[in-house]
């Protein structure tokens, strides 16, 4: 009697344990698919207490050179990245319907002017969505972007469909999203999301090779 | 003899087990470095709640009642957002399909500002919100598979518009 309630006793802990076992597998796969997704995701937003709004973009593009592309702008001419060598560019990818690129544009548009006697420009690469197949619509929308940009009185080149560069610099999929480029062409920062001017102005010293600690440097530059 | 060479196997199992605890916690660690942003977290920044059956009545318009939920700390324009460049929240349901949306009157926005420009208002939907649709079908059973376009945001980071399906199995008596 005894060595039967012991047995059952123990049946009962080891189908326990197995019970533990096949949580504690799921918990690691379930992880693994995590990890996974991360590790294939080229970029990822990570937590940063130094940046107000909390977020960082990390970018396996920072120190390499900017993936080329060609696009068009608004005037029908093509674009390439290629002819910006020699400048520091902000490619700024943005869309009609981003409420925060919305806030952050009269920021662009002032440092943009402010800096460009140093040799930097700003590219914003339009992500609204542009129906290749419906002609009629597709002009309806590249006028609907232009008359946006009018608008906000951006004054640096807007390019189109930036979803088909959208892959190279890893699948932008948030908005606004900022390369900086040095004048070789390197990506030397990122950002994601609505910062501030002062984070903006700090990346785009950053790309025209001046020190972090200029760039920090209050009331300069302003 | 038979137990104390079950309690060694329980025991050998015990370790192995507590090994493979230590490597899921660890692999938990590692991962919740990485801030999953909720815009990029699943399910989706907007999830259909129900009802996933509804009976109306075959040829009159029947008023059911659809409702979402935006996700937690996110946004999305209401039907009708303050300026024409924002993309509004809509439903639809396939064309040429028995079973027709004769009406929709979508919830009013509140008021949503960013705190980097509080002046500007937008109207927008968070948490719970609920379509009133009216619904026109012929007699059978329908599975239906509406659409809801929504455009997401943040505080500071805005998702491309994206559609969801609705589905709904109206039966039509």
């Amino acid at each position: 009697m005894k060595r039967n309630v012991l047995v059952v006793g123990i049946v009962v802990i080891v189908l326990a344990l197995l019970s533990l076992a096949g949580w504690a597998n799921w918990q690691n796969r379930k992880q693994q698919a995590v990890r996974l997704q991360i590790e294939q995701s080229k970029a990822v937003l990570v937590a940063d207490n130094a940046s107000p709004n909390g977020l960082r973009m990390n970018s396996p593009l920072v120190g390499k050179p900017a993936p080329a592309f060609t696009l068009t702008n608004l005037k029908g001419e093509k674009v390439s990245l290629a002819s910006y060598k020699g400048k520091a560019v902000q490619l700024n990818f943005w869309a009609t319907w981003c409420a925060p690129c919305k806030i952050e544009t009269p920021w662009l548009i002032e440092l943009e002017k402010q800096y460009a006697p140093q040799g930097f420009e700003i590219l914003a690469v339009s992500f609204d969505d542009l129906d290749k197949e419906d002609k009629i619509l597709l002009a309806k929308e590249k006028t609907d972007i232009a008359k946006s940009a009018e608008k906000l009185g951006i004054s640096y080149p807007v390019l189109l469909d930036g979803d088909s560069i959208s892959k190279p610099y890893g699948d932008v999929d948030v908005f606004p999203t900022s390369f900086f480029l040095d004048k070789n062409g390197t990506v030397v920062a990122t950002s994601a999301g609505l910062t501030s001017k002062d984070d903006l102005e700090s990346n785009i010293r950053k790309a025209l090779g001046e020190t972090q600690s200029a760039a920090s440097k209050p009331g300069e530059g302003k | 003899m038979f137990t104390k060479r079950l309690a060694i196997a329980c025991a050998a199992f015990t370790l192995t087990l507590g090994n493979v605890a230590v490597q899921s916690a660890t692999a938990q660690t590692a991962s919740s470095a990485i801030n999953t942003h909720p815009l990029r977290a699943k399910p989706l920044p907007v999830t259909y709640l129900f009802p996933e059956q509804v009976t109306v009545v075959a040829g009159k318009p029947t008023p059911i009642d659809l409702h979402f939920k935006v996700a937690d700390g996110l946004h999305v324009n209401s039907h009708n957002p303050h300026t024409e460049d924002l993309v509004p929240t809509t439903l639809k349901l396939p064309e040429n399909s028995d079973v027709r949306l004769t009406n929709a009157v979508f919830p009013p926005g509140a008021d949503f500002a960013f705190p980097a420009d509080p002046k500007e208002k937008l109207s927008v939907y968070t948490g719970e919100f609920t379509i009133h649709a009216e619904l026109i079908a012929t007699k059978g059973d329908h599975l239906v598979e509406a659409t809801l376009r929504y455009q997401a945001c943040d505080n500071q980071i805005c998702l491309p518009p994206h559609s969801i399906p609705v589905t709904i199995d109206v039966i039509a008596k």
